[in-house]
């Protein structure tokens, strides 16, 4: 359908907000490189994958889930549909977009019904999932995510464990969140996004909260964990953290955090344990039956991370630089794979492969060039970039803009292609992903666990709980479906299992004991 | 010859890059000749024909075009020199033979005399985490797969303060965790390798400028140093830790 001009100037409007945080969040920190991973060249290799299949593999889940309620679903669980993926949904294909108009291979009106719909399905499922701040991205809240309802925030707070330096289940939880990190960056080739933060929430007085996800750590989707990760119990681990004496002053959108002062271990005080997936109906607990167990739990989980990484680091080092590339190409694209995990519709060949359409750019992707063009489409270097010299970019004050508006002379001279098409045939230079996917609920064939997915409503996702949000409890607590509601989530809790909607945070601390 | 997008730009710029630069051209030029010999119109011709005949054989041509007029490409990965050593720049100081010659030669690095106590300046990093003490140790590079691989079933040398150009956190993972102290020509203190010396309580500084630091000398770093944070970044000021060569008598 042909766009209208308030179209036009969503997107734009869209365009911008991504462009001016892109920006902000490449000059804090430098564009990535690595020894072992080519990770500019495959980082453009998914962009370019992103622009041809976003389109399609997007409006194939919102067949199956809209992405108002996709971003509901995602609130409950910690996977890997998060702050990060959701600046990649959009940048991913925008740096794409933007690397070609440099090529000259396309113009900014060029697929622009793919691009307004990419956008506004971004814009739906961050007003959703972000629906308890009001804010479409961490930046826009003043770099918070504080995206959980008050009945969850409650249970993790009820349920941590206090520690200390120097105590066990402290030295025990330090040393997983490292294990787990450095794991993370490796099973995701060097990029950030199989690990996220969000917060903080605040507990009272100098006390905060930050919650830690990791993802993608069994064999799941990503095929080189498949024989490496098979002793690794949980595809998603999410350890909720209370901290005395830090701020989190920035939770960004690439899910990272910096703190006033600088954080260190020995602001954590508690620590919890928790893991989820679509099938699992909200947080279940990890080894929270008591602090000794949590403890050993801790242990459990470092020793088996650090022995899957030692072994997928030697399969990677022995890999081709094709299949690096491929890795790392997969990782980025797939950012966003897990929208369909949730929609019950994921397919391992829309997400595990590259398309022919960006594969034909392969032989581009030399380290120097993939740093240098890499480097200019994200903080302004290009040519597309310029704009008229009386501009004042936010960040940086210079003429520019990071992403090429739509222009709206389109809507005149409707001269402008609408849509790259349907996701077309992908290749793969790695070895098949076997058809084993990890769980909660049990290990299964990507079949089973589509169809389980699309068989099983979570009863919080009832519509007369799905809109009782925050507001509406601020209100209606004391009637019998907020208590019904704050008792779903607190079904696994040890401390707050029946109590219902009416604490409040002191009550919570009081019941710690 | 038809026109593309790129022909005609009113406020026209070109990449800081050469190399992207060169590339980008000769990509625009195989577009044009394309678009030329298709006679459809653009909006027919980007998602329709040019999928078929602009190929992975064009820029397969448009790479080696620089490689055939003398250039050799800079490398990042390991793994590129590797495979295609005749198109990028030699490898060096990524072999055990290299380093007995090796170092970092950052023109920008401070440098000093041994003051009285035997600290002679040969650089400044941006420290991560500032601790109560600075850390001193033998420098040791790790900048290849083979190190690290060696490392792995020998063990790390006691003491150890790896240095290294790769502010990731992938080469070094599977030994990450028994260094003393990381100095890291690359990257910031939000950046990956940032990240997990936090998290595993390793003194560590980022985008480090070294010159003259040997593989093997006794080095201090000074991680007692303020901690860089964002704001310092993107205000552009400049807030480093020493890093110093020990001379003992």
């Amino acid at each position: 359908m042909r766009p209208d001009y308030a179209q036009l100037l969503e997107t734009n409007h869209l365009l911008q907000t991504n462009g001016d945080q892109t920006y902000w969040l490449c000059v804090t920190r430098t564009v990535q490189e690595s020894k072992l991973f080519p990770v500019p060249a495959y980082m453009l290799l998914s962009y370019l994958n992103a622009f041809y299949r976003y389109p399609g593999v997007l409006k194939k889940i919102e067949t199956h889930m809209s992405a108002e309620e996709l971003g509901d679903r995602a609130r409950t669980m910690g996977s890997k549909a998060h702050a990060t993926s959701m600046w990649g949904l959009p940048c991913f294909y925008l740096l794409g977009r933007e690397w070609q108009i440099n090529m000259g291979l396309i113009r900014p009106e060029d697929a622009a019904e793919d691009l307004i719909y990419i956008v506004d399905f971004w814009k739906r499922f961050q007003l959703s999932w972000r629906r308890n701040s009001g804010h479409i991205t961490a930046s826009d809240g003043g770099h918070r995510t504080q995206i959980l309802p008050e009945r969850q925030i409650q249970v993790f707070h009820a349920d941590m464990y206090d520690c200390e330096s120097g105590e066990p289940l402290h030295e025990a939880a330090q040393a997983f969140a490292a294990s787990a990190a450095q794991y993370a960056f490796l099973v995701a080739c060097e990029s950030r996004i199989s690990m996220h933060q969000h917060g903080p929430y605040h507990l009272g007085e100098n006390r905060e909260m930050l919650v830690r996800d990791f993802v993608d750590l069994a064999e799941c989707d990503l095929p080189w964990l498949d024989g490496v990760a098979e002793n690794v119990p949980y595809t998603n681990l999410t350890m909720p953290m209370a901290t005395e004496g830090v701020h989190f002053n920035i939770i960004d959108d690439w899910g990272s955090f910096a703190a006033e002062p600088e954080f260190k271990g020995e602001h954590i005080t508690g620590v919890g344990l928790y893991t989820s997936d679509p099938l699992s109906d909200g947080y279940e607990p990890v080894g929270m039956g008591s602090k000794e167990e949590l403890t050993r739990t801790f242990q459990d989980l470092d020793e088996r991370l650090k022995d899957a990484m030692a072994r997928l680091w030697k399969r990677v080092a022995g890999w081709t630089r094709d299949q690096m590339l491929d890795a790392g190409a997969i990782t980025y694209y797939a950012i966003i794979k897990d929208l369909a995990h949730i929609a019950g519709c994921y397919d391992p060949d829309d997400w595990i492969k590259i398309d022919r359409r960006a594969e034909r750019f392969r032989p581009l992707l030399n380290d120097e060039y993939s740093r240098d063009m890499l480097g200019d489409i994200c903080v302004g270097s290009s040519p597309s970039h310029q704009m008229y010299e009386y501009l004042m970019m936010r960040h940086s004050n210079l003429p520019q803009r990071i992403y090429s508006p739509l222009p709206y002379s389109m809507l005149v001279d409707d001269d402008y292609a609408p849509t790259v098409g349907d996701v077309q045939p992908g290749v793969t230079y790695l070895d098949e992903k076997l058809d084993r996917y990890r769980t909660t609920k049990g290990t299964f064939g990507i079949e089973e666990y589509n169809r389980r997915v699309r068989e099983s409503q979570p009863k919080t996702h009832e519509d007369r709980f799905r809109f009782l949000c925050e507001p509406s409890i601020k209100y209606r607590y004391d009637g019998a479906t907020a208590d019904e509601l704050y008792k779903l989530h607190q079904q696994n809790s040890r401390n707050l299992r029946g109590r219902g909607a009416g604490l409040r945070r002191a009550d919570i601390e009081a019941l710690r004991g | 010859m038809s026109k593309i997008i790129s022909d005609v730009d009113k406020f026209e710029s070109e990449s800081p890059s050469s190399v992207v630069t060169a590339i980008n051209t000769a990509v625009q030029t195989v577009v044009r000749q394309r678009f030329e010999a298709s006679g459809q119109n653009w909006k027919d011709f980007v998602f329709g024909e040019s999928v078929e005949t602009i190929t992975e054989e064009d820029f397969r041509a448009v790479e080696q075009m620089l490689i055939d007029a003398g250039h050799r490409y800079d490398w990042s990965a390991a793994i590129s020199p590797q495979e295609r050593p005749d198109a990028y720049k030699p490898a060096v100081g990524t072999s055990e033979d290299d380093l007995d010659t090796f170092c970092f030669e950052d023109p920008d690095a401070p440098v000093g005399e041994p003051d009285g106590d035997g600290l002679e300046l040969r650089g400044v990093g941006d420290n991560v985490v500032s601790y109560s003490e600075d850390t001193v140790g033998i420098a040791r590079y790790v900048r290849s797969t083979n190190r690290v691989l060696k490392w792995l079933s020998e063990g790390v040398p006691e003491n150890t303060i790896a240095v290294i150009d790769d502010s990731g956190g992938t080469l070094t993972a599977p030994i990450l965790e028994r260094f003393k102290g990381v100095i890291c020509a690359g990257g910031t203190v939000r950046s990956h390798l940032g990240i997990l010396t936090r998290e595993y309580g390793i003194p560590c500084l980022m985008n480090s400028k070294v010159n003259g630091i040997m593989e093997g000398d006794s080095v201090r770093m000074e991680s007692t140093a303020r901690a860089k944070n964002t704001e310092d970044y993107q205000s552009g000021r400049e807030v480093t830790a020493n890093i110093w060569r020990v001379h003992t008598s």
